[in-house]
């Protein structure tokens, strides 16, 4: 059993002390993502904050048999940072919270092992930076701001085809890119 | 080709959440038949999709934060159930403060019960509230949608192009082009293509050699008509040869794989 799913296990019984330990283990990428989306650093710890209260009330609807924590938990921060950024109102965003739901649980890929935090992201960063400008712009206009290939496409003023190829292939570069650093 | 194959191309925007509305809908139609390699597929893009998020810069959040935090979960941490002590001889006023908790005890259960309703009262106002607001949004987007098809065919400035087929038939078809809303191609008195299949419209560019570029998908209604909107087209009208419509199987395809059934010059 991986740390995480021990300390998900007593958060399960209300061990506020394993809730202190995931969020010493966990905080400061969520919040370096959530800041990326919303740009603002007031609204970012108020998002932040929602997602680990959401955590401490809702453990149970992570079942850590079907998957890694550090993912789910990156792609419930990535769906509430969004959320925020595309209501309006502080009434909005209540109704959506309240009436929204948790992401599902994903299985790493095989090629996928422990890594820290500093290593992941130095070697994500690199891959990132491997891509041509404009297919790193795709990809994160689409990842960090939640645009559409639609969207996309009229952003960057390039054809709809040429912007779906550019997401794909950068996405699956990058898997590449992951699966290779994984074998050597 | 198989069925899953239409879809392998979008698995990785569909995790992304990059899809448009009508592919989306129809790779979880697809997923929906309980397709067991392409939920794979899914749940590895998934993982894949929240390593991107190990590309933002450095931050940290601040001290307060956790504070605040802390304080929440602490306070609400003590409600858990605690193991009474044993073994000891309890004295008549630790017995009557005892007495007195339970009931205050009993009173916090019945509120908190009331409140717990409460609240499942007002979690299931706001869903309606969110289901009305989303069913207002699809509709005000279909109205766009009716009132930029209308735009696009009205326009003196949208460029005609008529569709003609090989060998003489009924139907009739066309495409306006308007440089800066979009393509709308319509169709009469149309065929109905064969079940599990759609008609999907081509853009041929104008250079030599260059790949057909996949748009629309149609299926007309029971009297051969259908009206379809191309907000952005996959290559602009100055560098489009002519507009194609080909037979495919249901959600599309990358490449045409049937004859050209109507087709028509751009310039």
């Amino acid at each position: 059993m991986s740390l995480d799913a021990a300390l998900l296990s007593r958060l399960l019984r209300r061990d506020v002390s394993a809730f202190e330990q995931l969020y010493e283990r966990h905080s400061r990428l969520v919040y370096r993502l959530v800041l990326r989306i919303v740009q603002q650093a007031a609204t970012s710890e108020e998002v932040v904050q929602d997602i680990f209260l959401q955590l401490w009330r809702n453990a149970k609807h992570y079942d850590s048999t079907r998957g890694p924590f550090a993912p789910w938990l990156l792609t419930l921060a990535r769906n509430r940072a969004l959320d925020h950024l595309r209501l309006k109102s502080e009434r909005q965003r209540r109704l959506e919270e309240q009436a929204d739901t948790l992401p599902a649980v994903f299985a790493a890929p095989d090629y996928e092992h422990e890594l820290d935090e500093k290593r992941r992201a130095e070697r994500v960063r690199a891959l990132m930076a491997s891509l041509a400008p404009q297919q790193k712009k795709a990809i994160e206009l689409a990842y960090f701001e939640g645009l559409s290939h639609s969207e996309i496409a009229a952003t960057l003023k390039e054809p709809l085809g040429t912007v779906k190829s550019w997401i794909r292939n950068g996405l699956l570069r990058l898997k590449e890119g992951l699966q290779q650093q994984a074998n050597t | 080709m198989s069925n899953c194959d239409q879809f392998r191309d979008q698995i990785e925007a569909y995790a992304l959440g990059a899809l448009d509305p009508e592919e989306r809908a129809g790779l979880e139609a697809h997923l929906a038949t309980g397709c067991v390699a392409c939920a794979k597929a899914v749940n590895e893009a998934r993982w894949l999709v929240s390593q991107l998020a190990y590309s933002a810069p450095d931050a940290k959040p601040s001290d307060m934060l956790k504070g605040r935090l802390m304080q929440t979960v602490r306070a609400e941490g003590d409600g858990k159930p605690r193991q009474a002590p044993r073994g000891h001889v309890v004295p008549m006023w630790m017995s009557a403060a005892v007495a007195a908790l339970l009931i205050f005890s009993v009173y916090s259960a019945w509120n908190t019960r009331q409140l717990e309703n409460e609240i499942r009262l007002a979690n299931d106002r706001s869903a309606a509230l969110l289901a009305e607001r989303r069913k207002a949004e699809e509709q005000l987007s279909a109205a766009k949608r009716e009132a930029m098809t209308t735009m696009i065919m009205m326009d003196p400035a949208s460029h005609k192009i008529d569709l003609w087929g090989k060998d003489a038939h009924p139907e009739t078809l066309e495409a306006k082009w308007h440089s800066k809303l979009g393509v709308c191609v319509s169709g009469d008195k149309v065929a109905m293509p064969a079940a599990d299949h759609v008609l999907q419209v081509w853009f041929i560019p104008k250079k030599e050699g260059a790949k057909p570029m996949p748009s629309a998908m149609i299926r007309p209604d029971a009297s051969g008509k259908f009206v379809v909107l191309i907000l952005n087209p996959p290559e602009p009208m100055d560098d489009t040869k002519s507009i194609a419509i080909t037979e495919e199987p249901a959600g599309g395809s990358a490449w045409p794989t049937s004859p050209i059934m109507w087709s028509g010059n751009v310039t």
